[in-house]
């Protein structure tokens, strides 16, 4: 039996065969396509709903961070992805020889593909053809390849969901506990006595401190002081950089959830030497603190918890409840800060009671008003200033910058439980220590020790 | 014979006299169905064949069935250490015309036949053994400077026995490259030595009927070996031979120049002094054509050559020292070239 020439009729036949592979080769690369886009979408919607999720969850600095890592992330992916479609890719020749493995044709069809185009052709050419031919119905396109949509069609269905979860998981923020106007307290302190720097990034807790202009001016500019004064040039220019980051990431924050700048629990904040240093404070006005004057028609500080070794004793929390009945055991100059993000507490009713400035007027029966007063280098020699107030030892840190606006800042002040510890038989109340004349000669000495 | 000529084998012919031939065989032979098929191939694909094997496994009468069933002319040598290239390709000899003059005349030697068995063929000198070498790779001789041709098909077989070293003169690689594939004849088990017993204890031997009538046999064994070269071969699979052979090529071969895209498997580095010459791609290619016909393909198949490997590459590829002691041989060489080529996907 001799073998068929190549005819008109191989031709079709050998047409039909080059058809389906080319059917083989369409529905690989559509998968491979659907495979880059899939997983394209669901990398920027995995990621844009983890940004969105973060908008409501976490604090502007996290948030700035967390976001630019899941873009970062977000672009690798996606090239990847898009690499990986790319390389998904197939031509005539790599279908067939996909088809061939997957329908066992054992490189019928790779042969047909890569032999097509030669104009001669041997003998078995046309066997080759019939033979693959009566294989017709193993490499369909449905048989080599089942699946008409890409298996990335998962990961794409898994970022909706996790977007769709995104919506209520923002919901589950914690809405302010704290009514405006309901936990603003007052406070009075000496300007001396407060030490200001702005607050740790990141440090979201706080509340707002309001005061006169002219008094945020003077916090502004002892604040422009201290932080000029610091002596750590990098350190500042850190702390400013990172400053415009939370502000930028907050105020992309209010932009994706669509809130103004939340309500902070409020602090009045009176100077008691308001006026006394007035003239010194102009004096000692840089030019720089003018610049970074700003907020001041807001009127907005943050006070955060102080982090600095003059930690504030804090009254108990019996006291604290009822501030007037039973008098604090401190000195009647002894100040104490509650300020710092009460996140666990949601018993706000009567914070501001606990957050209430100890104040030496309001709790001097217990004596001590001397006290620790001879830790104050302007108290050094002579008798304690009456209108000095928390000026025992201790300061005031009020760790200030411009108020964030941003989301995450709506907590309401912490209010660490307060202990209040009975004296024992064989303690005594604090008592002034009689001061001793100290000669005039030592008396610079003296002071500049212990302003070092 | 014109008739013969005519007459252009089918794959399902192919297929069914490779089959009819391979069961003929098998009359005499017991066991030893891969290295048959592995002969048969060879000869379809055109080469020829080393056969290895201990004293005693059927070489020799492998060989002769072989001839009886093709009934193809057949001569045997049987090669000592005294045999002269002369004793196999003939020499001119003074003969006396009728008309009583004398002249050289040329006789020629048993390489002048179908199917040549070299029997130990180590056993014969270099210089003898090389006298095999234009016969099969030309399919001619030359003796006092004329040439004669020999009539194909032309089916060198040679016997080597592994054990007794002594006194023997191994195979110099030029030669050992010139057969397509080495047959490794293993001792049977034990049902196959029953049937061994059986039958060639007994009072008849097995009658083996000549597939091929005498005077069509050459001309039938030379279209089916044809046909194997119609077989169709895609790139790929060319290309799959190349790198097979190149990955026996180890990195330190002063062959070996080009290391781009060469997929080198670490025990080939350890274990192979030199690997697979051009010859060996060429034989993997002819194997997998007799493959595919077999398997009814007029195109040949990855596991076509996979299949072939070890016959055609083993041979060919010189070990170290490092694999004489670690005991390791070339037939594992080839399998770890195929995974290491299959893995790299180059």
């Amino acid at each position: 039996m001799s073998l068929p020439s190549p005819d008109r009729q191989a031709e079709e036949k050998l047409g039909k065969i080059l058809g389906r592979v080319g059917s083989v080769r369409t529905r690989l690369n559509s998968l491979a396509l659907q495979h880059a886009i899939f997983y394209t979408l669901a990398i920027a919607i995995a990621c844009g709903a983890a940004i969105f999720a973060g908008a409501y969850l976490v604090s502007p600095l996290i948030f700035l961070i967390g976001g630019c890592a899941l873009i970062v992330i977000a672009f690798i992916g996606i090239a990847s992805a898009v690499s990986a479609g790319w390389r998904m890719r197939t031509s005539a020749t790599h279908a067939a020889a996909i088809a061939d493995d997957r329908a066992e044709l054992k490189g019928r069809l790779s042969t047909i593909v890569a032999l097509a185009g030669i104009e001669t052709r041997g003998p078995l050419w046309s066997y080759l053809v019939e033979d693959t031919l009566g294989h017709h119905d193993e490499f369909a396109a449905s048989k080599i390849e089942r699946r008409r949509v890409s298996r990335g069609i998962y990961p794409l269905a898994g970022a909706l969901v996790l977007a769709a979860l995104a919506f209520p998981i923002s919901k589950i923020k914690r809405a302010p506990q704290i009514i405006p106007g309901n936990g603003q307290d007052d406070l009075t302190v000496d300007l001396d006595d407060l030490h200001l720097r702005p607050a740790d990034p990141g440090d979201e807790s706080g509340m707002q401190v309001t005061a006169d202009p002219a008094t945020m001016r003077r916090l502004q500019d002892k604040l422009a002081r201290e932080t000029a004064g610091g002596g750590d040039v990098n350190g500042n220019s850190l702390n400013q950089l990172m400053n415009r980051a939370r502000d930028m990431a907050g105020n992309l924050q209010n932009k994706l959830t669509g809130q103004q700048a939340a309500s902070k629990q409020r602090l009045n904040l009176r100077l008691a030497d308001a006026g006394r240093d007035q003239d010194q404070n102009e004096i000692h006005r840089a030019p720089d603190a003018q610049k970074n004057r700003h907020g001041e028609t807001a009127g907005q500080f943050k006070q955060d918890q102080p982090k600095s070794n003059h930690e504030f004793d804090l009254p108990p929390e019996d006291d604290s409840r009822q501030p007037n009945s039973q008098p604090s055991p401190r000195g009647p100059g002894e100040a104490s800060i509650e300020s710092n993000a009460g996140k666990d507490n949601p018993n706000q009713d009567d914070s501001a009671a606990d957050r209430s400035i100890q104040q030496s007027g309001e709790n001097s029966s217990n004596g001590g008003e001397a006290h620790g007063i001879g830790a104050d280098p302007d108290s050094l020699f002579g008798a304690p200033a009456t209108s000095k107030l928390g000026s025992e030892g201790f300061e005031i840190a009020i760790e200030a910058r411009p108020v964030d606006h941003g989301a995450k800042g709506a907590g309401h002040a912490y209010v660490p439980p307060k202990v209040r510890t009975p004296l024992s038989v064989n303690q005594e109340p604090d008592e002034p220590v009689a001061r001793a004349a100290v000669p005039a000669d030592d008396r610079s000495t003296i002071k500049r020790v212990f302003e070092r | 014979m014109s008739e013969v000529q005519a007459e252009t084998p089918t794959v399902a012919d192919f297929a069914r006299t490779f089959r009819r031939i391979q069961a003929e065989i098998h009359k005499m032979i017991i066991g030893h169905e891969q290295a048959v098929e592995e002969l048969l191939s060879a000869l379809f694909a055109g080469g020829h064949v080393l056969i290895e094997g201990v004293p005693g496994t059927g070489k020799t009468t492998l060989v002769k069935t072989l001839g009886l069933a093709l009934n193809l002319s057949f001569n045997r040598i049987q090669f000592t250490v005294d045999l002269m290239p002369a004793d196999i390709t003939g020499t001119r000899v003074i003969l006396s015309g009728e008309d009583g003059r004398r002249e050289f005349t040329f006789q020629p030697g048993p390489a002048f036949c179908h199917i040549l068995l070299g029997d130990e063929i180590n056993r014969a000198t270099p210089k003898t053994q090389s006298a095999l070498l234009e016969a099969m790779a030309e399919l001619q001789v030359t003796v006092s400077g004329t040439t004669y041709r020999l009539k194909p098909p032309y089916f060198v077989m040679a016997t080597l026995n592994p054990i007794e070293m002594e006194g023997t003169y191994p195979l110099p690689e030029a030669q050992l490259d010139r057969f397509l594939f080495k047959v490794r004849l293993n001792y049977p088990d034990e049902a196959e030595l029953t049937r061994i017993i059986s039958s060639t204890t007994g009072p008849e031997d097995a009658g083996i009927e000549p597939i091929f009538h005498a005077d069509e046999a050459a001309v039938r064994v030379e279209s089916l070996k044809r046909l194997v070269r119609e077989v169709m071969a895609a790139p790929a699979m060319e290309i799959y031979a190349a790198r097979l052979v190149r990955a026996t090529q180890p990195q330190n071969s002063r062959f070996v120049t080009d290391e781009a895209r060469g997929v080198h498997d670490e025990m080939v580095n350890r274990y192979v002094m030199f690997g697979s010459s051009p010859r060996g791609a060429q034989a993997l290619i002819l194997g997998a054509k007799v493959r595919a016909l077999l398997d009814g393909r007029a195109n040949i198949a990855r596991e076509d050559i996979e299949h072939v490997a070890v016959a055609a590459l083993a041979h060919r590829i010189m070990l170290n020292y490092a694999a004489l002691s670690d005991g390791i041989d070339a037939a594992h060489i080839v399998e770890r070239v195929i995974k290491s080529v299959r893995a790299a996907k180059v």
